[in-house]
C-alpha cells in the first residue's frame, strides 16, 4: 500500500509538471480543434472515413468509432512529441541524480514514466471525447445517445494505442536518448509504417492484430458492413482528411462492429508488449550515469578533470591584456550561430543530408519539391527548434541579454543562420528550378525556408521551448507529405503567385510577435 | 564615475518586493554587497546589469539613465551572473568570441586578448575542448575571462567565488584589486570574508532594503562594544540562545564558546574586537 502511494506520487508529481506547459496546453488545443474536425459538419468539403461514397449517418456508433479512430492515429502523431522527453528533463534538471540514489528500480522508474505519459495522453482524450459527446449531440439529429456504444472505440482501440504510444516515448529516450534527432526521425519512419498498415486492403488476421493502433480492424469492420449491404467494391481509400468537394457522398446506417475476442486479446498484447519492452529497456538503462555510456564524452572529461587538477586561477595583468576595437556588426554571431546549428546531432546525420540534397538533384523535381524536401527540412527539427530559446535553457540569456543591442543583433543573426541552413539544404532544387528559368518556385521555397524557420523561432519565444515547435512541424510534414494544401508552405502543391501573397503576411506576423516578446524578455528579464 | 541608484523598487506582485525604496551611490572602486538568501543582491545586480527592469526608480551612469539608455552601460559592462550557462557545444575560443560579438568588440588583438585571458583563468590547455565537458570550477573560472572581455568599466560580480577552490579565492580577490583601479565593482557573496578582505564600501541588505551602506570601520561601528564570548556548559547553551544573539558556537568537550552580541554584558564574558561578520549578522538579524 506504501508503494503505491509511492507510485502514484511520482506520477502525480511528473504528470503535474508536465501539463502545466504551453506545449500541453497547446496540443490539448490542437487535439480539440481537430476534434471538431472528426466529423465533418453537414456541407463540409472535406470527409475523414469514406468507405467508397459512404460515409456513416451521424449517431453515436459513427461518432464514437470515428472519433476513436482519428484520436488513436492523430494523438499518436503529436503525442509523441509532447511526452517524449519526460526523462530528459529529469537529466537537465538533475533531478535524476537524486532519483538515482534512491531505492526505486530501473523498471519501476520508466514503468511510472510510461504511466505519467499515458496520463497525459489519457487527459487529452478524455477532453477529445468530451468533444465527441458534444458533436453527437449537435449532429446526430435527435438518434438516441448510448454511452457504451460510444465509449467502446475509446476503450479498445485508443487507449491501448495511447499505451503503447507511451511506452513507445521511453523506449526511445532509453535507446536514442543521446540522439533526440533520430528519435524524431524515427518515430515518423514508424507512424509512416504503422499508418500504411490501418487500411483495409489486403489485410488478412495476422495484418490486423499487428496494428499498435487498432485502427485496421475497425475500418476492416466498416468496410465489410458497406460491401454486404451497400456497395460490394467500396474500399476505404484513405483515414484522415481528404477534400471531397464535388464528389458524391451517400450516407449508411452504422450500428458498431463487432468486438471480437481476438481482436480484445490482440489490444491486450499490445498492452503487454509495451510492459515487456519496457522491462527489456530497463536492463539498458543509464540510471543517469551518462558519463558511462557516452565513450567519447568521458575520454574528454578524463582530459578536463586531469588539467582541472594541476590548474587554477592564475594572476590576470588587466594593463597587460591587448586592447581591442569596437564591433557592432552580426557577422560574428552569425558565424557562432551556423556553427552551433551544424554541430547539433550526430555527425553523420550530415550524410543522410548530403543525401537528401543529392537525391534532390537527381530525381524527378515535382517529387524532390513535393517529398524530399519537406523531409530533409524536417530532419532539421532539432536544428531548429530551440534556434531563440536556447538562451533560456542553457542559461546564457545572463549574457545575451545584457549584450549590445541584443535584439537586433543576436536574434537577427539566429534567424539569418536558421534561413541559411534552410536554403543551403534546398539549394539542388533551386539551382534546377533556376536553371529551367521557373523562378516562381524559387520563390516560393525561399518564403518556406524564411517560414519554418520564423515559425521556429517565433513558437521558441512564446513557449520558451523547443516542444510546440516539434509537434507542430512533425503534424505540418506529415500533412505537407500526404500533399494536403493547407500546409503547403513552399509551394510543393500549389505553385501559383497566391502562395507569396499568403506567406507574406504570415512571415510578416511571426516575425513581429518573435521581436516584441523577446524585445519584451530583454527588458524585463 | 559615478552609479547612482535613486528610490529604485522591483515588484514582483502586489505583496512581493524584490527591492523596496533602494538608494545608493556607487564611485570608482569595490562595493560588498553582503545579505542573506532573498536579500534582493542578484535582483539589484540584474537591474544594473540591464537584464530586469525596475518597477519605479531610476538608475544613472555619470547622470544617463541605463533604464532608458541600457546600451551605454551594456558597452562599457562586465557581469558575471550567479547561476550562467555555456554552450556545451563550444569551446572556449568559440565561446569567448561569441560573447565578444554580444559586447560589441572585436579588432585584430581579439584573439590575443582571448588568449591571455584564457592564460588567466588557466584553461588555455582546456580552451579547445567543448565547454559541456568542463568541471563547475572551469566554468566558473570562463565566466570571469568573460567578463573581461570588454576592457569593463562597470564590473558586475554575483557570487564569484562559487565553485573556485580556497587557493583561486585568493587570488581572484588579488584579480578584484587590480581592476579596481579605474573602475565600479559591484560583488556579491554569501562569504563575509571575500567582501571583508577587498571591499571599499561595504552594503548590507535584507528584504530589498538597504540596511546600511558604509567603509568597513563604518559598519563595524554598529556592534562595537557588543560582542562578547563566554565559555559555558552544553546544557545551559539552548536557554542562552533564546536571550541573546549568538553569533558562533564552538564545542569544547563538555563546554561551549559562544561569541554573541549584546547590549549588556553577560558575567564571565570576554569582550571582542568587533568583525565585519559580527556586524554583517547583527544587522542582518536584528533588523527583522
Amino acid at each position: 500500500m506504501h508503494k503505491m502511494n509511492n507510485y502514484k506520487s511520482i506520477i502525480k508529481g511528473d504528470y503535474q509538471q508536465r501539463t502545466r506547459s504551453y506545449a500541453f496546453l497547446i496540443t490539448l488545443a490542437i487535439s480539440l480543434y481537430l476534434a471538431y474536425t472528426f466529423v465533418p459538419a453537414p456541407g463540409a468539403n472535406y470527409t475523414t472515413v469514406k468507405i467508397g461514397k459512404y460515409v456513416g449517418e451521424n449517431n453515436t456508433a459513427w461518432i464514437g468509432h470515428v472519433t476513436a479512430m482519428m484520436t488513436s492515429i492523430f494523438l499518436s502523431l503529436f503525442g509523441f512529441y509532447l511526452i517524449n522527453s519526460s526523462i530528459k528533463k529529469d537529466r537537465d534538471t538533475e533531478v535524476g541524480m537524486i532519483i538515482a540514489t534512491t531505492p526505486v528500480s530501473n523498471f519501476k522508474y520508466l514503468f511510472t514514466k510510461v504511466l505519467s505519459n499515458f496520463m497525459v495522453l489519457l487527459t487529452i482524450t478524455g477532453l477529445v471525447s468530451i468533444m465527441g459527446i458534444i458533436l453527437v449531440f449537435a449532429r446526430s439529429n435527435g438518434t438516441p445517445f448510448n454511452i457504451v456504444q460510444f465509449l467502446l472505440p475509446y476503450l479498445l482501440t485508443t487507449l491501448p494505442c495511447m499505451f503503447f504510444i507511451s511506452s513507445l516515448a521511453v523506449l526511445a529516450e532509453v535507446f536514442l536518448g543521446k540522439w533526440p534527432i533520430l528519435q524524431y526521425i524515427g518515430f515518423f519512419c514508424l507512424f509512416g509504417i504503422i499508418t500504411a498498415n490501418v487500411l483495409p486492403g489486403t489485410g488478412t488476421t495476422a495484418k490486423i492484430l499487428i496494428d499498435p493502433f487498432g485502427v485496421k480492424m475497425v475500418m476492416t469492420g466498416m468496410e465489410n458492413l458497406v460491401r454486404q449491404q451497400y456497395d460490394a467494391t467500396a474500399t476505404v481509400g484513405s483515414v484522415g482528411f481528404n477534400l471531397s468537394s464535388g464528389q458524391e457522398v451517400k450516407t449508411f446506417l452504422f450500428q458498431g462492429i463487432s468486438w471480437s475476442a481476438l481482436y480484445i486479446i490482440s489490444r491486450l498484447l499490445w498492452i503487454g508488449i509495451s510492459i515487456f519492452a519496457i522491462f527489456i529497456a530497463s536492463k539498458f538503462f543509464h540510471r543517469f550515469d551518462v558519463k558511462e555510456k557516452i565513450s567519447s564524452r568521458k575520454k574528454k572529461n578524463i582530459i578536463t578533470e586531469n588539467i582541472e587538477a594541476r590548474n587554477v586561477l592564475q594572476e590576470i595583468k588587466r594593463s597587460a591584456l591587448p586592447s581591442i576595437l569596437t564591433d557592432y556588426g552580426i557577422l560574428p554571431f552569425i558565424k557562432t550561430e551556423l556553427l552551433m546549428l551544424f554541430r547539433k546531432g550526430p555527425k553523420w546525420f550530415w550524410l543522410v543530408n548530403i543525401g537528401g540534397m543529392i537525391a534532390m538533384f537527381f530525381i524527378p523535381i515535382k517529387i524532390a519539391h513535393q517529398f524530399v524536401l519537406p523531409i530533409v527540412w524536417f530532419m532539421q527539427v532539432g536544428r531548429w527548434s530551440d534556434l531563440a530559446s536556447k538562451e533560456k535553457t542553457n542559461r546564457i540569456h545572463y549574457f545575451t541579454y545584457a549584450a549590445y543591442q541584443p535584439l537586433k543583433r543576436l536574434l537577427t543573426s539566429q534567424i539569418i543562420a536558421g534561413i541559411v541552413i534552410a536554403v543551403t539544404l534546398a539549394l539542388p532544387l533551386l539551382i534546377r528550378y533556376l536553371l529551367a528559368a521557373d523562378l516562381l518556385p524559387v520563390l516560393n521555397i525561399f518564403m518556406g525556408a524564411v517560414f519554418i524557420v520564423l515559425l521556429a523561432v517565433c513558437l521558441g519565444i512564446l513557449s520558451e521551448g523547443k516542444k510546440l515547435f516539434e509537434i507542430l512541424f512533425f503534424g505540418i510534414t506529415y500533412f505537407n507529405l500526404n500533399l494536403f494544401p493547407i500546409t503547403d508552405y513552399f509551394g510543393a502543391v500549389s505553385s501559383g503567385k497566391s502562395l507569396a501573397l499568403i506567406m507574406l503576411p504570415i512571415i510578416a506576423v511571426l516575425l513581429m510577435i518573435s521581436f516584441v516578446k523577446r524585445k519584451y524578455e530583454i527588458e524585463h528579464g | 564615475m559615478v552609479l547612482s541608484i535613486q528610490h529604485l523598487s522591483k515588484k514582483y506582485s502586489k505583496e512581493k518586493f524584490g527591492l523596496r525604496d533602494y538608494s545608493l551611490n556607487i564611485e570608482n572602486g569595490i562595493l560588498g554587497l553582503l545579505g542573506p538568501n532573498g536579500a534582493g543582491k542578484s535582483t539589484l545586480m540584474k537591474i544594473i546589469a540591464t537584464i530586469s527592469k525596475p518597477s519605479s526608480g531610476t538608475i544613472t551612469l555619470d547622470g544617463r539613465d541605463i533604464v532608458k539608455e541600457p546600451n551605454y552601460i551594456r558597452k562599457i559592462l562586465g557581469y558575471l551572473p550567479q547561476d550562467f550557462g555555456v554552450y556545451a557545444n563550444l569551446n572556449a575560443y568559440e565561446f569567448l568570441e561569441y560573447i565578444a560579438a554580444m559586447k560589441g568588440v572585436g579588432g585584430p588583438n581579439l584573439r590575443k586578448r582571448i588568449e591571455m585571458l584564457l592564460e588567466g583563468v588557466n584553461l588555455i590547455e582546456a580552451a579547445k575542448l567543448p565547454i559541456g565537458t568542463y568541471s563547475g570550477g572551469m566554468k566558473q573560472r570562463i565566466g570571469i575571462a568573460q567578463a573581461l572581455l570588454n576592457d569593463p568599466k562597470v564590473l558586475i560580480f554575483d557570487e564569484p567565488t562559487v565553485g573556485l577552490d580556497p587557493e583561486e579565492r585568493v587570488r581572484f580577490r588579488n584579480l578584484i584589486s587590480d581592476l579596481a583601479q579605474d573602475c565600479i565593482i559591484i560583488l556579491s557573496s554569501h562569504i563575509v570574508s571575500d567582501i571583508e578582505t577587498i571591499a571599499d564600501e561595504v552594503a548590507v541588505m535584507k528584504g530589498g532594503m538597504l540596511i546600511t551602506k558604509g567603509t568597513q570601520p563604518d559598519v563595524i561601528k554598529s556592534v562595537a562594544g557588543k560582542v562578547f564570548e563566554i565559555v559555558m556548559e552544553g546544557s545551559a547553551v539552548n536557554d542562552f540562545k533564546t536571550k541573546h544573539l549568538v553569533i558562533n558556537s564552538i564545542r569544547q568537550k563538555e563546554n561551549t564558546r559562544l561569541r554573541y552580541i549584546s547590549d549588556s554584558v553577560v558575567n564571565t564574558s570576554i569582550p571582542c574586537t568587533a568583525s565585519l561578520e559580527d556586524a554583517y549578522l547583527f544587522l542582518t538579524k536584528n533588523n527583522a
